[in-house]
C-alpha cells in the first residue's frame, strides 16, 4: 500500500506517541475532554445558565439556639397560619392547608386549588381561608364550603369581625364584608378608591379592624360606621398587621419597614436589616418577632430590634406563635445559592443558584474551540510565512521577517488583553487576539527547517524535474516539515487555552459564553471564593488537565521532530 | 559582513520595529477607544466643559499633529501627564515596572536557580520513575493558569492557615519614604512570598525541561564519549562538560523571558494586587488614559526588543556557528 | 411640533389597524440593550438578560451587547446612538436635592452630552422643572417636585430598575459611633469626626477599592479626590448626617431677597499653616473657580453672578436668577481655598502631585499620600470643632480591588470599608463577630433609559408594556439577594421629603403587557412575533 507523502509523515508520529505512555494518557484525557464538549448538552443536568430556584413548604423552628429549618410541609409554599383554642391551620399555594394534628400536620382537602393567602380561626372556631380568584372558604364541620364571591379579587387578608361575620381585602383595594351565616358578601367602599392593595387585616381591641396595604395606607373598619383612612407614619408598602388581644400591634412592611403600637401611639422602630419584612407577631409582654425576605428574622429584646442568626435562604411569610411553640413559614421561591456539591447539584451552585457541574461542562466548548480553532490559524499563518520566506528568500523574506521581528517586540499578554478592549469582547476577537502574535515563533521554527531543506538533493531534483514552485513547497518541502508543525500545533493549543481563560479571568471573554476561566472570573468577582472550594477547584483542575494532556501529547512529537532526543530517551 | 555592521544593523532594525509599534498603538488607540472625557458626564459635565477638558489634553488638535508632537516627545523620553492621573507619565511607568521587574526577576531567578540543575539531573535519570515525575510536576505548573494557582495559594496560605499576607506590597500605612527604604525591608519580602512563589512555580518548567533536552542531545556529542572514554567520573561529565555546553538555549530562554517579564504577569497582578505595569496598562486601557497606555506599552516593547537584540549578540559571541547574515 | 405629529401619527395608525385587520402589518424593528461588561458590574449585566427574556416572550426581537464601561458613556451621552441602555447615577449627597435628577428628563438636556440621551420631551415637565427651580418656599416646591413624578410616570422614558443598598462594615471593637449617612454610607465627613477609638490606636484607618485621581482641587473629577479632599478643605455650610445644611464655616447665611445672599464667616479662622482665614479668601475661591478652565463645580457655580466682600468676615452673592438650590449646594460642595496660595497659581489644573498645595482649614491636615498604597491626616487641633474629634487622624489605605479591602477588614487592617461590599462577602462579614454591618439604602438608581427617538421606543404604549414585562422585584431578590428596592421615580422613596408615593407603578405582569400593547393596535403573527 502506497500512501501519500504528507499521510506517511503523519503516520509515523502517531507510532512513536503510542509506544509513550505519557502521551497516550494525555490522547485519552484529550478525548475525554473533546467528548465532554461534544456532547455538553447532553451530559450537563442543567441549563448551565438557568438561575435554579425552588419552592418550599418551609418551616423554620425556634429552638434554643436560633432558628433552625424543621422538616417541609410539601412542596407548595405556605402563605399564612393561625392559631386558637388548641388547633392550628397552615395555608398555602394550590389550595394547600394543613391542620394540627398532635405533634405533626395533616393535609386537609378543600374544594379549589387556588392560591391560598389568608387564614383566620373565629372567636367561636369558625375558619375562614381566602385566597386567589375570589376564593372564600368556610369551614363547615370536617369540611369547607366555599362562599361565592362577586368578583374574583386577589384576596390578601381576613379577619373576624363577630362570631358571624368577618372582614377580607384584596389586591384591588377591595374591602368585603362576609356573613358567614347567610353566605353572603357585602362590598364596603373604601375611602381611598385608587386600586391599592390592601394586603392584612386584623381585629383591633375596641371592635374595629384595621387592614393595612400599599404605599403605607392604612384603613379602619368600624362595623357601625364604615371605613376611615389612617396614617401610621410610613408611605412604605405595608405587608403584614398583628395586634394582640392587650392592643398591642405591630405592622411590618417592605425595606425593614416595623411600625410598632404601644398605647395609642405607633412608632416606627429601626430596623437592623431592610429587607422586606412579611409577617410580625406581638404580645402584651414585650415580645414581638418578625420574619421576612431572604430567611430574615428579627427579635424586639425590649429595646431594639436584634437580627437572629438563621442559616436559610428562605423567604418566610408567615408566623405562628403557639405558646412556646414559635415556628416561622415560607417559602415562595427561592434561589438555590452557594449550595455545596449535592446529588441535585454535583459540583454545587454559584451565587446566582446555577449549576456549576454544567457550567464546567460546557466550559469545555469554548477552551477547546478556541485552543483548537486559535492553533490552527496560527499554525496555518505560520507554516505558510516560514515556507514562502524560506523557499523565496529575497525581498519576500525580508519583509516576512521584518514583520515577524516587528511582532516579537510586542510581549502577548498585554497585546491580547488590548485588543480585546479595543474591539469589544467577542469569540472571533478572543481567537484573533491568541493568534495574532503567536505564529511568530512558528514562522521564524519553519522558515529556518525550510532554509536547509530547499538545498537538498530532491528539492533541486524536483527543480530540475520542472516541478513549479507551489508543487515543490507543499509537495516536496511541507511533509518534511509536518512533525515540526504538530509540534507546534499541540504546544500552541495548550497556549491559546491557558489565554482564552487569563482572558475570560480578566472579564474580557466572550460574553454570555461559559468557559472555565469565565467560572472563576465570577467566582472571584462575587467574593465568595474564599468559602466555596467547589467553585474554584473544577475549573481550575480541568484547565490543567487538558492543557498538560496537550502537552504530553506535545512532547512525544518533540521527540518525533528531533530525532537526537531519541537516541537514549 | 562584519560583526560590527551586523550589530549596527540590528540595532537599527530593533529601533524601526519600536517606531512600527508605537505608531500602530497611537492610531489604534485613537481609533479604537472611546473619548477619556466620557467618564465626566456622570460627574456632571456638560459638552462644553467637555472640549475644555479635551482641549487641556491635547485632543482638540488635528490627528497627525498629535502623532509628530507623540513621536518628538517620545524620542526625548518624554511621555507627557497622565489624563487620569494629572502626573507625568514617565514617573508612573518607571515606578510600576520597578515593582513589576522585583517581582519578576526574583521568581525568574528562582525558577531558573532551581530549574537548570534539575534539568541536568534529570538528563542523568533519564527514563527513570523520577524523570517521568519531574516533568510531570514541571508541566503540571506549566498548565495549571496561574490565576488558579494563585487564588489556591492565598486560601491554603493566606484564608486557610492566614500565614502569609494575600494583597499588596508591603503592610499600609508605613513610615518609610523612597523606593530602597521601602523595598528593603522584611515585610515587603513576606508580601512577596506567594506571588514570587506562583510566578517562579510558573516559569520552572521551561528551563527544567529545555536543559533536559539538551543534555539528552549534548551526550550524544563526540566529546561525551571522549570523556567517558578517558574515564572521567560522571558526575565531573555531567556538570564540567555536558551541562556547560547544554547551557546556550536556556540563557537564550532566559534572556527572552526577562524580555517579556516587562509585561509582568497580569493575572499574577490583579490576584496578589500588586501595583505593576502590566495592571496599570490595563486601567489605562480601560480609561482611555493615551498617554499612560502608550508609554506603558512602549516600555514593555522596549524591554522584549532590547532583550531579543541581547540574545541574538550573545549568540554572535557564544555560538561561532551562527553567522552574520 | 415634530413629536406630537408622530404621536398623531402612531395613534391614527392604532386605529387603522384595529378597523381594518385586513391591513397589513409590519414586524416591530428589533432592539439591542446596551449594558455593562459583567467584570464592571454584573448586577446591570445579569439584569439585562433577565429583562430581554421577558420581552422575547412579547415577540420582541431583543439583542443584548455588552460594553467597556466608557464605550457605554460615550455611546450613550456622547453619540446617543442606542436603542436602550441601562446604566446608573450615583446618590451623591448633593443629589438629595431634587434638582439634578429631575433635570435628566429635561428636553433642554437632550442634545448629545448632556443628561437626557433618551430626549424625553415634555413641555409641561420642563415649565414645571423652571417653576421649582425658583420655588424658594420648600412646601410649595415640594410640590411641583411631586406633580412631575406623576406627570412623567406613566410615559415612562425611563425605567428606574433598583436602588441598591450600600452595605458596608465597620470593625466594632476598634472604633464606635460609626453612623452611616444616606448615599455615602460610612465614608461621609462626619464619620471621621464623630468616631470614637475603643482601643488604642486612635487613627480611623479606612480601607478602599479606588484611590483619587488626584488630589488638586482644580483638577480631580472624582468621588474619590473629593470626599478625601473635603476633610481637609471646609466649606461655608456643610449638610448635617440627616442632610440638613448646617452653618460651618459661615455663621450665618442670609437671604436679603432672592438673588441676594449675605454669608458671614466664624471669628478666628485659620489656614492649617497659620495664616488668618478671611471674606477675600472665600471671594477669591469663587471668583478662582469660575474664572478657571475646571468644569467639575460649573452646574453649582452657575447661578452666581458676582461675589462681593463686604467687611473683614462678610461676603455678599449676587445670582443671576433665584436658585432654591444654591445654599444646600453651593455654599456646602465649594471648599474654600487659601488666597494666599493659590493667587500665583496661573494654571491650577497642569500642577504634577508634587507641586498640588495641601492647605485648608477643615478639621484635619494633609500628611501625605503615597500613590497606590495610603493616605494620611491628622487631626487640626485648632479646628473650631476639635472638641468633637476622638480620632488623631485618618488613613485611607487603597487596596486593588474590594477583595483586597475585604481581607484588610477581616485582619484588623483597617476600621471601616469606604465602598459596597460584593454580596458573597456580605455573609462572611456578618458571620464574623467583630463586624458591624450597616445597609444604607441608596437614592442613586440604576435606570433602563428608551431612546424615545427611536422605533419601536418612540410608542408610549410600548414603554409601558415593556416597563410591565420587566420582573424588577426578581432582580432586586435574585441579584441583589433583596438588600435593594424596586424602582418608581427618579426620586427615590428613601428621599422620603421629594419622593412621590403615589405614582403609576408598573408591576410585572406578561398579560397587562400584552393588553397595553394589544389596545395600542399591536398584534402577533403566526410565530408570535410582535407586530403592528
Amino acid at each position: 500500500m502506497t500512501l501519500p507523502p504528507f499521510l506517511r509523515a503523519a503516520a509515523g508520529p502517531l507510532k512513536l506517541m503510542v509506544q509513550d505512555r505519557l502521551a497516550v494518557i494525555g490522547m485519552c484525557v484529550l478525548g475525554f475532554i473533546i467528548a465532554m464538549a461534544l456532547f455538553a448538552p447532553l451530559l450537563s443536568t442543567h441549563d448551565p445558565r438557568q438561575i435554579n430556584e425552588i419552592e418550599d413548604g418551609s418551616v423554620l423552628l425556634r429552638g434554643p439556639d436560633g432558628w433552625a429549618l424543621s422538616d417541609s410541609l410539601g412542596p407548595l409554599a405556605l402563605n399564612d397560619a393561625d392559631t386558637a383554642a388548641g388547633e392550628a391551620l397552615i395555608v398555602g399555594r394550590e389550595g394547600t392547608v394543613w391542620a394540627r394534628d398532635g405533634d405533626g400536620w395533616t393535609r386537609r382537602s378543600v374544594p379549589t386549588d387556588a392560591d391560598l393567602n389568608a387564614v383566620a380561626i373565629g372567636p367561636q372556631g369558625g375558619a375562614l381561608i381566602v385566597g386567589a380568584g375570589g376564593t372564600i372558604l368556610l369551614r363547615d364541620g370536617d369540611g369547607w364550603t366555599a362562599i361565592p364571591a362577586p368578583a374574583p379579587a386577589e384576596l390578601r387578608g381576613v379577619a373576624w369581625i363577630d362570631a358571624a361575620t368577618a372582614l377580607a381585602v384584596g389586591a384591588g383595594e377591595e374591602i368585603w364584608r362576609i356573613d358567614t351565616a347567610a353566605g353572603t358578601v357585602e362590598e364596603v367602599t373604601s375611602p381611598v378608591g385608587r386600586g391599592f392593595s390592601l394586603n392584612s387585616v386584623a381585629r383591633d381591641v375596641d371592635g374595629t379592624l384595621l387592614a393595612v396595604g400599599v404605599r403605607g395606607l392604612a384603613i379602619r373598619y368600624d362595623p357601625d360606621t364604615g371605613t376611615s383612612l389612617e396614617r401610621l407614619g410610613s408611605s412604605r408598602d405595608l405587608n403584614h398587621i398583628h395586634i394582640a388581644p392587650g392592643g398591642a400591634a405591630l405592622v411590618t412592611g417592605e425595606r425593614g419597614t416595623l411600625l410598632r403600637r404601644d398605647g395609642t401611639d405607633w412608632t416606627t422602630d429601626p430596623a437592623p436589616d431592610t429587607r422586606a419584612l412579611r409577617a410580625g407577631w406581638i404580645d402584651d409582654d414585650g415580645r414581638a418577632v418578625a420574619v421576612g425576605r431572604n430567611g430574615i428574622v428579627m427579635e424586639w429584646d425590649g429595646a431594639a430590634w436584634v437580627l437572629v442568626d438563621t442559616e436559610s435562604e428562605r423567604h418566610l411569610r408567615a408566623l405562628l406563635i403557639d405558646g412556646d411553640r414559635w415556628m416561622a413559614l415560607g417559602s415562595d421561591r427561592f434561589v438555590v445559592r452557594l449550595a455545596p456539591p449535592s446529588a441535585e447539584h454535583w459540583f454545587g451552585t454559584d451565587h446566582l443558584g446555577r449549576d456549576l457541574y454544567s457550567q464546567n461542562v460546557h466550559g469545555s466548548q469554548i477552551a477547546l474551540l478556541v485552543g483548537f480553532l486559535g492553533a490552527t490559524l496560527v499554525v496555518l499563518i505560520g507554516t505558510n510565512v516560514g515556507l514562502i520566506a524560506g523557499y523565496y528568500r529575497g525581498r519576500t523574506e525580508t519583509v516576512l521577517m521584518r514583520t515577524v521581528d516587528v511582532m516579537y517586540g510586542i510581549p502577548f499578554e498585554p497585546f491580547a488583553l488590548i485588543l480585546v478592549l479595543l474591539f469589544q469582547p467577542s469569540l472571533l476577537i478572543v481567537i484573533l487576539a491568541v493568534s495574532l502574535l503567536t505564529w511568530r515563533t512558528v514562522a521564524r521554527l519553519i522558515r529556518s527547517q525550510v532554509l536547509s531543506l530547499r538545498e537538498r538533493p530532491f528539492v533541486k531534483a524536483a527543480r530540475v524535474a520542472g516541478a513549479s514552485d507551489l508543487r515543490i513547497m507543499y509537495l516536496h518541502i511541507f511533509p518534511n516539515v509536518m512533525p515540526l508543525v504538530f509540534l507546534e500545533l499541540a504546544i500552541i493549543v495548550g497556549v491559546s487555552i491557558i489565554a482564552e481563560a487569563t482572558l475570560s479571568f480578566l472579564g474580557l471573554g466572550p460574553p454570555q459564553s461559559i468557559s472555565w476561566g469565565g467560572i472563576l472570573h465570577d467566582a472571584r468577582l462575587s467574593g465568595a471564593w474564599r468559602t466555596a472550594w467547589w467553585w474554584n477547584l473544577p475549573p481550575g483542575i480541568l484547565i490543567m488537565t487538558t492543557v498538560l494532556s496537550v502537552f504530553f501529547i506535545s512532547r512525544s512529537l518533540e521527540v518525533v521532530a528531533n530525532p537526537r532526543l531519541r537516541a537514549r530517551g | 559582513m562584519t560583526r560590527r555592521t551586523y550589530l549596527i544593523k540590528r540595532v537599527l532594525q530593533a529601533i524601526f520595529s519600536l517606531w512600527i509599534i508605537a505608531t500602530l498603538l497611537f492610531f489604534l488607540f485613537r481609533m479604537g477607544l472611546p473619548d477619556p472625557t466620557a467618564a465626566l458626564i456622570t460627574e456632571g459635565l456638560n459638552p462644553e466643559q467637555r472640549a475644555a477638558v479635551r482641549a487641556q489634553f491635547g485632543l482638540e488638535e488635528p490627528l497627525w499633529r498629535q502623532y509628530t508632537l507623540f513621536l518628538t516627545n517620545a524620542v526625548q523620553g518624554e511621555f507627557g501627564t497622565s489624563f487620569s492621573y494629572r502626573a507625568p507619565v514617565a514617573d508612573i511607568v518607571w515606578d510600576r515596572l520597578a515593582n513589576t521587574m522585583i517581582l519578576m526577576l526574583v521568581a525568574i531567578v528562582i525558577a531558573y536557580g532551581i530549574g537548570v540543575p534539575l534539568g541536568a539531573w534529570l538528563s542523568w535519570r533519564r527514563g527513570s520513575r523520577t524523570d517521568t515525575a519531574g516533568i510531570f510536576v514541571g508541566l503540571m505548573f506549566r498548565s495549571a493558569p496561574m490565576f488558579w494557582t494563585g487564588m489556591i495559594a492565598i486560601l491554603i496560605f493566606g484564608v486557610g492557615l492566614s500565614i502569609l499576607p494575600t494583597s499588596g506590597m508591603r503592610t499600609l500605612p508605613y513610615d518609610a519614604t523612597g523606593f530602597w527604604p521601602k523595598v528593603l525591608t522584611l515585610d515587603f519580602l513576606w508580601h512577596a512570598v506567594l506571588p514570587v512563589m506562583i510566578v517562579a512555580l510558573y516559569y520552572l518548567g521551561s528551563p527544567l525541561l529545555i536543559m533536559r533536552n539538551t543534555m539528552l542531545e549534548v551526550y550524544g556529542e563526540d566529546f561525551i564519549e571522549m570523556a567517558r572514554a578517558k574515564g572521567l567520573p560522571e558526575r565531573d561529565i555531567l556538570y564540567r562538560h555536558a551541562a556547560r555546553n547544554a547551557l546556550l538555549p536556556v540563557v537564550t530562554q532566559l534572556a527572552v523571558t526577562i524580555g517579556l517579564a516587562a509585561g509582568g504577569q497580569v493575572v499574577v497582578e490583579v490576584v496578589f494586587s500588586w501595583p505593576g505595569l502590566g495592571r496599570e496598562i490595563l486601567n489605562a486601557v480601560r480609561t482611555s488614559d493615551f498617554p499612560l497606555a502608550q508609554a506603558s506599552f512602549l516600555v514593555m516593547a522596549a524591554f522584549v526588543i532590547s532583550l531579543n537584540l541581547l540574545v541574538d549578540i550573545l549568540y554572535t559571541t557564544l555560538d561561532p556557528r551562527v553567522s552574520f547574515r | 411640533m415634530q413629536k406630537q405629529a408622530l404621536r398623531l401619527g402612531v395613534a391614527m395608525a392604532a386605529t387603522l389597524s384595529v378597523a381594518g385587520p385586513a391591513l397589513a402589518q409590519e414586524r416591530v424593528p428589533a432592539v439591542e440593550i446596551y449594558t455593562t461588561t459583567e467584570s464592571y458590574d454584573p448586577i446591570r449585566y445579569e439584569s439585562a438578560f433577565m429583562i430581554a427574556d421577558a420581552w422575547r416572550e412579547l415577540g420582541l426581537d431583543v439583542t443584548i451587547t455588552p460594553l467597556e464601561f466608557r464605550t457605554l458613556l460615550d455611546r450613550f451621552y456622547s453619540e446617543q446612538d442606542f436603542d436602550a441602555v441601562i446604566l446608573g447615577w450615583s446618590g451623591r449627597v448633593d443629589r438629595l436635592d431634587p434638582q439634578f435628577f429631575l433635570g435628566t428628563l429635561d428636553s433642554r438636556q437632550g442634545s448629545p452630552g448632556a443628561n437626557n440621551p433618551g430626549g424625553y420631551d415634555n413641555p409641561a415637565y420642563d415649565a414645571l422643572f423652571d417653576a421649582q427651580s425658583r420655588e424658594f418656599d420648600i412646601e410649595a416646591r415640594r410640590d411641583i417636585v411631586h406633580e412631575m413624578q406623576d406627570l412623567y410616570m406613566p410615559d415612562v422614558p425611563v425605567v428606574v430598575l433598583f436602588h441598591r443598598d450600600e452595605v458596608v462594615a465597620y470593625n466594632n471593637t476598634t472604633f464606635e459611633n460609626m453612623n452611616p449617612m444616606a448615599g455615602e454610607g460610612l465614608y461621609s465627613e462626619w464619620v471621621p469626626m464623630e468616631a470614637r477609638p475603643l482601643g488604642d490606636r486612635a487613627t480611623l484607618r479606612i480601607g478602599g477599592p479606588q484611590e483619587p485621581d488626584n488630589l488638586n482641587p482644580l483638577a480631580s473629577t472624582s468621588v474619590w479626590g473629593w470626599k478625601w479632599m473635603r476633610l481637609y478643605y471646609d466649606r461655608l455650610v456643610r449638610l448635617s448626617p440627616e442632610v440638613e445644611p448646617v452653618p460651618w464655616m459661615a455663621t450665618e447665611v442670609e437671604a436679603v431677597d432672592d438673588v441676594t445672599i449675605d454669608v458671614t464667616l466664624r471669628e478666628g479662622l485659620t489656614w492649617h499653616d497659620g495664616e488668618a482665614l478671611t471674606a477675600e479668601d472665600v471671594a477669591f475661591t469663587f471668583d478662582y473657580y469660575m474664572a478657571s478652565d475646571y468644569s467639575y463645580f460649573n452646574s453649582y457655580l452657575d447661578p452666581i453672578d458676582t461675589v462681593e466682600v463686604t467687611g473683614d468676615l462678610s461676603v455678599r452673592f449676587t445670582l443671576r436668577e433665584p436658585s432654591a438650590p444654591f445654599a444646600t449646594i453651593t455654599l456646602s460642595q465649594i471648599p474654600i481655598l487659601p488666597r494666599h496660595i493659590w493667587e500665583g497659581i496661573e494654571n491650577p489644573e497642569t500642577l504634577t502631585p508634587d507641586q498640588i498645595p495641601t492647605v485648608g482649614s477643615g478639621p484635619f491636615v494633609h500628611d501625605r499620600y503615597d500613590r497606590g498604597e495610603f493616605m494620611a491626616l491628622t487631626t487640626n487641633r485648632d479646628h473650631f470643632h476639635q472638641d468633637e474629634i476622638a480620632v488623631d487622624g485618618v488613613e485611607f489605605l487603597i487596596y486593588a480591588d474590594a477583595e483586597g479591602v475585604f481581607t484588610a477588614l477581616q485582619t484588623g487592617q483597617i476600621d471601616m470599608t469606604a465602598w459596597r461590599m460584593e454580596p458573597g462577602q456580605i455573609p462572611l462579614a456578618e458571620g464574623n463577630g467583630d463586624l458591624n454591618v450597616v445597609s444604607v439604602p441608596d437614592f442613586g438608581y440604576f435606570h433602563f433609559t428608551f431612546n424615545t427617538r427611536r422605533a419601536p421606543f418612540d410608542d408610549v404604549a410600548v414603554r409601558r408594556a415593556l416597563t410591565m414585562a420587566m420582573d424588577r422585584e426578581r432582580m432586586v431578590n435574585v441579584l441583589l439577594d433583596g438588600r435593594g428596592e424596586v424602582g418608581t421615580t427618579v426620586v427615590a422613596p428613601v428621599n422620603a421629603f421629594w419622593h412621590n408615593p403615589f405614582v403609576e407603578r408598573f408591576e410585572f405582569d406578561l398579560e397587562a403587557a400584552r393588553a397595553e400593547l394589544e389596545a395600542a393596535g399591536y398584534s402577533w403573527d403566526s410565530d408570535g412575533r410582535l407586530q403592528r
